[in-house]
């Protein structure tokens, strides 16, 4: 299966964030919203970085 | 000073609440570990967890799924780098997925365009795999419900 790195990285976020909401809350409710901040914190500051990387070559 | 010190013997036992849970011997904390190293999701289910066993284990297995479907590589012992003797034990923690992948003659391609981002599913899937055999280890001990 070759994967581009956005799908990658969004497959690896969201399963990351399922494991992490599930073993750090206690409520099914806070585990959707920690599961879904995690979520957009992987998603988000990986955008960020990939941004603040552009200028540099390689 | 002696009244200070009658209120404090006072309020101790609403300060120490008397729920304790009783804690399991050493034997069976370390066979619920080593449950849940082997089958993700094994401890938890053993302690009656089943949604969160059930959940924890298709997270985990997919995400090793997933690595062996983009041709991820597994570390080897003995090469005399660290870093990849980490990542061996980083793998291995997935626990016994890792040997029936190997007993099917699985072997990585490192020239594959995603071999690298496999790797990577595969050694998150062990140290995930680690976060809950913590956790098994926490609700047994009772520190967690």
């Amino acid at each position: 299966m070759a994967l581009t790195q956005f799908p990658a990285l969004l497959l690896f976020s969201f399963l990351v964030s399922v494991v992490f909401g599930l073993l750090a809350k206690d409520t099914p409710r806070e585990r959707v919203i920690y599961g879904a901040k995690v979520f957009a914190a992987f998603v988000g500051i990986a955008i960020i970085l990939g941004w603040l990387m552009y200028p540099f070559p390689l | 000073m002696a009244k200070k010190a009658t209120q404090e013997v006072e309020k101790k036992p609403e300060e120490a609440p008397s729920k304790r849970v009783p804690r399991p011997s050493t034997a069976t904390l370390v066979r619920l570990c080593v449950a849940g190293w082997l089958i993700p999701g094994f401890g938890h289910f053993l302690l009656g967890r089943k949604w969160r066993a059930l959940i924890l284990f298709i997270a985990i297995i997919a995400m090793f799924l997933f690595g062996l479907a983009m041709k991820g590589e597994f570390y080897a012992t003995g090469t005399g780098s660290y870093l990849e003797t980490l990542g061996y034990f980083g793998e291995m923690c997935v626990g016994i997925a890792m040997p029936v992948a190997k007993f099917f003659s699985y072997a990585g391609d490192p020239f594959f365009v995603s071999s690298d981002f496999g790797t990577a599913f595969l050694v998150t899937a062990g140290m995930l795999n680690v976060l809950a055999v913590f956790d098994v280890f926490d609700i047994a001990i009772g520190r967690k419900s």
